[in-house]
């Protein structure tokens, strides 16, 4: 890893002067690598997804081709073949596109991390690259984040890895994603994060203190800020993930590059921008509020009126309230449309309707006495008389039949048809997949496209429709209805985001979340536990180590690795170390050894591993710090006090410990009664006293 | 092939700047002056005239109509765009009629009778070929080009005959022309000018700033203030984004404000507004007319809660109606909003109205 290090710096140093000319890079991930936006997205995939009648995916490149991004990488694995198509009929395809957009496609892709790791087996970015996800709505200009993180690179020789984005919005705004919930600790001065975790709901939260004690005298810990899903990194990323093969999401690149600090000597930075607009739609519930923040030109310029994809026959115009109207819109007698609504083109809608909020696609027909409220129409939907909708999602192709009210959060996947006469209750959701069928092929959740469709065919075939769950006339399959009750709730929650603490061993949790949540957990008390766990692999080791005769260097680098891989201190490191020496004739023969038993299992063991020691006690604290863990171990095993006489005596003899320090260590220490009542031990003094005479001999032959 | 790597160029910079035209003005209203923006449009037209593949007069007028149809599409707000594609093809226009031998005037001026007789002026009359054309056109442009130049001088030299020693003068918001207006005076004059600030972008503090650096003697005022600073107010002195076709203002946001209270107190307002910001467009075309920007700097997005319960608006321009309009100061002298409407068939072809 370290000559990695090094070839990139050097590479960097020529490439200093042209980094201002190099083409700005752009890796966007059109993948979410979970099931959010399930049975939805079974269909198509999540970037392809209308938002505001505009593909997800066409936000993100206009985001990135409007910070200066000249070429953009897009990698897509769920049904890749959907994204190219869209990709190379937009705008961004065409020759005169001042952003080339290359797709590169693999079913192999499962995380983030194998993403990346591909961009760096690939060598696809040269210089400092954006890393975005495809479902990314944005108008924010990072230039000068990226201004930012150049000249920290510049001036700390590439310590700066990753600038990540955020957004300032203050706890309790609708477009913050409660997953994303984050708490942030960081260095006012220099932006750089010290601590960076998910809340998951969690009201009380630890900060190890260890990431306050250096750097500069001023932290701010925040949580107001919400998380754009954007960062600026540098070509080292993709190398770091090659290089920790464990890295699934961003959220494990962070937490790993903060934990290993010391060691790597990589930081993060955060960029904290109060104008401008960052959100993803990572859920249906951001899909919600960034819908109608776009509708309510929070997002300006990427109004909906702007046709900024250049479709022809997108464009629509914009009057008082937020109303929105494309191309060849008819509103029958009667109609209202309130506020913040936008309708599509060659949308017909009847009489009496009256429709607030919402968002309705291209070439819909609506019948008379409609009621719309945060409703999300797709295109090619039909919506028949006295139909009632409420804050829920309705995809392409669907059939709403008469007098069927669909209260809050419903879902209506592709295809399906309701109705008519009925309601479904809050937070149905319906699919022309059946449920079973989803659990099946789990694991070949990756599988091509056309298989996924033969697939459900047959399903489709085997299985009737319930007419009530769906109505006398409808098609599809109630996602509720199938699974158990503890399950079904889960599900719905999960497509509206409102988990706050999912199970982490639930299976329609995604990969990357489940990620997310086991570093959550083990992020609660870090320390101690990497403590323990290191205490045990060095007794490990050790043991080992006698077994098979291994040679002290090669102890020392596998306790360094250790060090490293629990992030323990150098001082942490002796204490633990000679603590388990100490105590290893305990752990093979039993504590019920005499003291003179236990002597004679030890001393040879000091004598075979003194050059471990040796390795770590170099300084005078180092022997000071020593001592003391060995006076902590026989305040504990009082018993053998007698034997801690002969340990320093043979440690001293060995030069492990020098004979100032012992001094040292004697006259000043004793703070508890105990420890001084261990102080008068007989044997001690008398050890003491031989140091002593054996000083004034020495610094008088000295002399 | 060098004619297609031509074109391809070509291309690229027409998406350029329409994906320019498009990002612009992130909320502050235009991200640079409508002068520059004139410039960079007659700039990019002539390159069109000169670059693009065509034969006769009406095959270049139609290239350009249709560029200049995406141009507005793609930023409505920006009519100085559409002025200035217009006033190319009025030139391509005069250009054919002097090529062909026919005088200018009996295009101008045409008659109800004329209108009967000769059913006007149909493309048919544009498809003769002129191996001279291109160069005229690409000169007349140039001239364009240089009149584009000098606007601001011209009206700032005119500032002398109308601000007058002690006056109390009152603008609003940001104006480069007034800006160059009042500095001009300043040179040799003495006189105090208030600013309104013009919320919620504020660009009036940026005016006051840069006034007061020139030596005059500036107050900021609140826009509720507007009306009680009037009485000692002499003069009102305005830019705008645009001149609409009745004589009519679209500025600023707090404009209309400034303009009644002008009004009401009988001061004289002036506009000082170049030829480029004349527009064939009436105040009626409503999606056109009004830019609804972020409402972020009404209500900043870091209020938690509230946002989702409100709904903000934050528009950016007001009509003014031309009857409170004093005077239009132009580079080519002062007019009377009546008189707008001759400006306006001086400068632009009925026929290119609409694009």
């Amino acid at each position: 890893m370290s000559s990695r290090g090094t070839k990139q710096k050097k590479g960097n140093v020529t490439n200093e002067q042209e980094e201002e000319d190099q083409p700005l890079q752009a890796v966007l991930i059109a993948d979410s690598f979970n099931r959010r936006f399930f049975p939805i997205s079974k269909d198509q995939p999540r970037a392809l997804l209308p938002l505001a009648n505009v593909a997800m995916i066409d936000y993100t490149l206009e985001f990135l081709t409007s910070t200066g991004v000249q070429e953009t990488f897009v990698f897509c694995c769920w049904m890749s073949n959907k994204i190219k198509d869209h990709l190379l009929n937009s705008k961004w395809c065409r020759p005169t596109s001042p952003n080339v957009v290359h797709i590169i496609t693999s079913d192999l892709y499962r995380s983030l991390g194998d993403v990346l790791r591909d961009v760096d087996a690939k060598t696809l970015v040269r210089n400092d690259f954006i890393l975005v996800y495809g479902d990314v709505v944005s108008n924010i200009d990072v230039s000068q984040a990226l201004q930012e993180h150049r000249h920290r690179r510049k001036v700390d020789k590439n310590i700066s890895v990753m600038t990540m984005v955020f957004k300032e919005s203050s706890p309790g705004h609708k477009s913050r994603c409660e997953e994303d919930d984050v708490i942030v600790a960081m260095d006012s001065k220099s932006k750089r994060v010290l601590h960076y975790q998910k809340t998951q709901g969690l009201k009380k939260l630890q900060f190890p203190m260890n990431i306050f004690q250096h750097g500069s005298d001023e932290f701010e810990i925040r949580h107001d800020l919400l998380d754009c899903h954007i960062s600026i990194c540098s070509p080292q990323v993709a190398e770091l993930f090659t290089d920790n093969f464990d890295y699934q999401t961003r959220n494990d690149f962070v937490r790993g590059i903060l934990v290993n600090e010391e060691i790597l000597g990589n930081q993060i930075h955060l960029y904290v921008t109060n104008e401008g607009y960052g959100a993803r739609v990572s859920n249906l519930q951001m899909y919600d509020s960034v819908s109608s923040d776009l509708v309510r030109r929070w997002v300006y310029p990427l109004t909906p009126e702007a046709n900024f994809t250049d479709q022809r026959g997108q464009g629509c115009a914009h009057s008082r309230h937020n109303v929105y109207r494309g191309a060849g819109v008819s509103l029958g007698h009667g109609s209202q449309m309130e506020e913040n609504v936008l309708i599509g083109r060659d949308t017909s809608i009847g009489a009496n309707c009256h429709i607030s909020n919402s968002i309705i696609g291209n070439y819909c027909t609506i019948g008379d006495n409609v009621v719309l409220d945060r409703a999300y129409i797709w295109n090619n939907v039909h919506i028949s008389n006295k139909v009632k909708i409420h804050q829920s999602v309705v995809c392409d192709g669907v059939l709403v039949k008469e007098a069927v009210l669909l209260n809050k959060q419903c879902v209506l996947a592709y295809n399906v048809v309701i109705g008519p006469n009925m309601s479904l209750p809050e937070g149905t959701v319906v699919s022309m997949h059946h449920p079973e069928e989803e659990e099946d092929d789990d694991d070949d959740e990756f599988l091509s496209d056309d298989q996924v469709v033969g697939n459900s065919k047959d399903k489709t075939k085997q299985k009737a429709f319930n007419p009530a769950e769906v109505g006398s006339e409808g098609k599809g399959y109630i996602w509720k209805a199938s699974l158990d009750e503890a399950e079904d709730e889960e599900l719905a929650q999960c497509i509206w985001g409102l988990v706050l603490n999912p199970d982490p061993d639930s299976d329609s949790e995604s990969e990357a979340s489940d990620g997310s949540q086991d570093m959550g957990s083990r992020s609660v008390s870090p320390e101690m536990d990497d403590v323990k766990v290191f205490q045990l692999e060095v007794l490990g080791t050790l043991q080992r180590g006698e077994e098979e005769n291994i040679g002290c260097d090669n102890l020392v680098l596998e306790i360094n690795s250790l060090k490293y891989a629990y992030n323990i201190t150098l001082k942490e490191v002796m204490q633990i170390l000679t603590k388990v020496v100490l105590e290893y004739p305990f752990q093979q023969q039993g504590t019920k050894l005499s003291s003179s038993q236990y002597t004679v299992l030890l001393l040879p063991l000091l004598k075979k591993w003194s050059p471990v020691f040796k390795n770590y006690i170099k300084r005078a604290q180092d022997h000071l710090d020593c001592l003391s863990a060995v006076e902590e171990l026989f305040l504990e095993q009082e018993t053998h006090q007698t034997a801690m006489v002969k340990v320093l005596m043979n440690m001293y003899q060995l030069e492990i410990l020098e004979e100032d320090a012992i001094l040292k260590w004697f006259s000043a220490g004793a703070t508890t009664d105990k420890s001084r009542q261990l102080r008068k031990n007989q044997g001690l003094q008398k050890f003491i006293q031989w140091l002593k005479e054996a000083e004034d001999e020495s610094s008088e032959e000295g002399e | 092939m060098p004619g297609a790597d031509k074109e391809t160029d070509l291309s690229e910079r027409i998406e350029a700047f329409l994906a320019d035209l498009k990002r612009g003005g992130s909320g502050t209203g235009p991200l640079r002056g409508s002068g520059e923006m004139a410039r960079e449009t007659t700039a990019l037209l002539r390159r069109i005239t000169a670059q693009a593949r065509w034969s006769s007069a009406g095959d270049l007028m139609e290239i350009i109509r249709n560029e200049g149809r995406r141009m507005t599409a793609a930023q409505p707000s920006e009519t100085t765009v559409g002025n200035m594609v217009r006033r190319v093809l009025k030139i391509i226009r005069e250009e054919y009629a002097r090529s062909r031998g026919s005088s200018e005037e009996t295009d101008q001026q045409e008659s109800l009778h004329k209108l009967l007789t000769s059913g006007g002026l149909s493309e048919e009359n544009f498809r003769q070929h002129f191996a001279s054309l291109k160069a005229n056109v690409i000169e007349a442009i140039n001239e364009l080009l240089t009149e584009l130049e000098g606007t601001t001088d011209n009206i700032a030299m005119q500032a002398l005959e109308h601000i007058h020693s002690n006056e109390v003068i009152m603008t609003i918001g940001r104006s480069r022309t007034v800006e160059a207006f009042l500095k001009d005076a300043a040179r040799k004059r003495k006189f105090h000018v208030i600013v309104a600030e013009c919320a919620p972008f504020c660009q009036g503090h940026e005016m006051a700033t840069s006034l007061s650096k020139a030596g005059i003697e500036t107050t900021v005022i609140a826009d509720a203030a507007i009306f009680a600073v009037m009485s000692r107010v002499n003069k009102v002195i305005i830019g705008t984004q645009t001149v609409l076709a009745n004589g009519g203002l679209r500025a600023v946001n707090g404009t209309h404000t400034l303009a009644l209270a002008a009004k009401h107190h009988s001061t004289p307002l002036i506009v000082c507004a170049p030829m480029f910001k004349l527009s064939p467009q009436f105040p009626n075309e409503e999606e056109i007319f009004h830019k609804f920007v972020s409402p972020h700097e009404v209500l900043p997005f870091t209020e938690g809660e509230i946002l989702s319960k409100v709904n903000v608006h934050c528009p950016v321009f007001d009509y003014v109606p031309p009857e409170l309009i004093t005077l239009f100061i132009s580079n080519i002298g002062g007019n009377a909003p009546s008189y707008i409407y001759r400006l306006m068939s001086e400068l632009y072809h009925p026929e290119d109205h609409e694009l």
